[in-house]
């Protein structure tokens, strides 16, 4: 018999059919979403009923809740990210898969989409909310297509980032370690003195981080109401970053997904 | 002559200075069962790796189901593997696990469902198909993982310890499975173990390696004739008649001494004489003095020409 032969550049879509399969039926992605909605929730009854928070102009609460969805989406694709090739390597499955004749590219991008739909998964709860907060004003179209399109370059970056430090890392636990600490510390600069971040160094800070600068462009659409294009200029490094780190994870990954994990050899 | 299903050439591997595999020339057939022995650490599952393309070789070529090694994704499509503690997705059902690699090597939704059905069936498991794999026992799971090496009907299967962990019964029904791959499939297999009566039972023919190399390859009788030469056997005879077969076996020039058995009457041990040969009709000498000095033979037992004791002598050597 001959051997069942692969459509050329399909099969990224079996492996992203499955890795979604496992994420949502195996119930690891609903268990996160639903922490994120009774997070949502929360935030989104304090500031409605809050009498420290709902002064917030409603500009203002549609803009906290979209950071925070953001700030949260972007985590859970990380963890997700983080655990996709040192997980499968730390529970033997590894290399069931690299002896199939899909390439390792392949199996990079099917599983680096999958990730996303954590993200996916998190503005859609979000949406709801945003409505309920922006009710009234005209702002809820765009906060929900700019939110879409910068959280989701957003996701991107941090879940390649995620797939890069998974292919490299010796375990689990320093992949999901070391995926926690990057994010941590790329929101580091969101904790400086308002003052510090209005210097140029500051601002440089911020403009090239990519986390900062996505969610300092949307702040100035929502909250400040400044037009979709006036700040596109702080969507540079978000996009950079995406492209540039989902290239890295499908390249390095095609080239260093191993069955060890570490640096070395 | 029919092209050999796996073919290796001075194959190498190092890990810096460790040297995992040296040299490895071997040849397997379509339907026949390869055993590959050794000690831990010896090389068989580097070898299996680098064979299937998941580790590269430092030197050397091969070619497996007419595949030359220079065609890795080509080789992938070919073949079957179960590699050595393989891990399985607890939350994915046994059928939906073959199902996705069976798409994996392009088979459409249907016809993955299909051999998804078949292969359950084949491997006793078409009763669990729905059942989570988290729920199967080790032995399941064992063939579950010979199911998913044949999702692509492969020309070439790559067994590594296949049985460990399995009690009788789930050895005995694996080792079915690895049968009626060769015999009813036609693939070639290559069996890794430790289990040495397992290859004696399975195996066509036998690589033993130690330190990365090899040490002998041919049949199990082949092996154990060259690496091990019997030494001694035990035979028994009715008590009244162990003087006379003492007697008439030392005066063998095949025979270097008799001793009697303690504890056991009529039992004998006789020591060969070294550098005799005692294949086949050598070793009926002793047997055949025996019966023409009309001494009635209870039981005759050549001991040290099981491969165990092959496959000990040889690794113990090097």
């Amino acid at each position: 018999m001959t051997p069942a032969r692969p459509r050329k550049g399909t099969s990224w879509a079996v492996v992203f059919g499955q890795e979604l399969r496992d994420l949502w039926m195996g119930g690891r992605g609903l268990v996160l979403s639903f922490a994120f909605s009774c997070l949502l929730s929360v935030i989104a009854f304090l500031v409605a009923t809050n009498k420290a928070l709902n002064f917030l102009e409603q500009r203002e609460a549609v803009n906290l809740t979209l950071q925070v969805a953001i700030a949260v989406g972007t985590l859970l694709a990380l963890l997700a990210a983080a655990d996709a090739v040192s997980g499968e390597r730390e529970r033997g499955t590894l290399e069931s898969l690299l002896l199939t004749p899909v390439s390792r590219f392949e199996i990079t991008v099917g599983k680096l989409l999958a990730t996303l739909s954590l993200w996916f998964a998190a503005f859609i709860i979000t949406v709801p909310y945003a409505w309920f907060l922006g009710r009234g004003i005209s702002i809820v179209g765009e906060t929900i297509l700019i939110g879409l399109v910068v959280g989701t370059v957003l996701a991107i970056f941090v879940a390649s980032l995620g797939i890069l430090i998974s292919v490299f890392a010796a375990s689990n636990r320093v992949s999901l370690s070391l995926g926690l600490f990057a994010l941590l510390a790329l929101y580091t600069p969101t904790q400086l003195p308002s003052s510090a971040q209005k210097g140029w160094a500051g601002e440089l800070l911020l403009r090239v981080n990519p986390l900062t600068a996505g969610e300092h462009y949307v702040g100035k659409v929502i909250a400040s109401s400044h037009s979709w294009s006036e700040d596109l200029a702080w969507l540079i490094s978000p996009f950079v970053a995406a492209v540039v780190f989902a290239a890295a994870a499908s390249i390095l990954g095609a080239r260093f997904i191993r069955l060890r994990g570490g640096v070395a050899g | 002559m029919t092209t050999p299903a796996v073919e290796a050439h001075g194959v190498g591997k190092r890990y810096g200075s460790l040297v995992a595999l040296a040299d490895l020339t071997f040849a397997v057939q379509p339907g026949e069962v390869l055993g590959v022995l050794g000690p831990n650490g010896a090389g068989k599952t580097t070898a299996i790796r680098v064979l299937t393309t998941i580790l590269p070789a430092g030197s050397g070529s091969f070619s497996v189901a007419g595949v030359p090694h220079t065609r890795p994704t080509d080789i992938r499509r070919r073949i079957g593997v179960l590699p050595e503690s393989a891990g399985y997705p607890d939350r994915q059902q046994g059928q939906e696990y073959l199902r996705y690699h069976a798409r994996l090597y392009g088979h459409s939704r249907a016809s993955a469902r299909a051999v998804a059905r078949t292969l359950l069936e084949e491997v006793g498991l078409a009763d669990r198909a729905g059942s989570l794999i988290s729920t199967y026992s080790r032995g399941m799971r064992q063939r579950l993982g010979i199911a998913r090496a044949l999702v692509n009907d492969p020309g070439v299967v790559f067994l590594d310890e296949p049985t460990l962990g399995l009690d009788p019964a789930g050895q005995r029904q694996v080792l079915g499975n690895v049968r009626r791959i060769a015999s009813e499939r036609g693939a070639a297999v290559l069996l890794c173990t430790h289990l040495l009566a397992e290859v004696e039972e399975n195996c066509s023919r036998v690589l033993i390696l130690n330190h990365g190399r090899v040490l002998a390859e041919g049949t199990v009788a082949e092996i154990t004739r060259r690496a091990a030469a019997p030494r001694s056997g035990r035979l028994h005879v009715a008590p009244e008649h162990v003087e006379r077969a003492t007697t008439v076996l030392v005066g063998s020039r095949a025979v270097e001494d008799v001793q009697r058995t303690d504890g056991r009457p009529g039992a004998l041990t006789v020591v060969f004489a070294s550098g005799v040969n005692l294949d086949g009709a050598s070793m009926n000498e002793a047997v055949r003095i025996l019966v023409e000095a009309n001494v009635p033979l209870v039981s005759f037992e050549l001991e040290g020409a099981r491969l165990s004791d092959a496959f000990l002598a040889m690794t113990e050597v090097v």
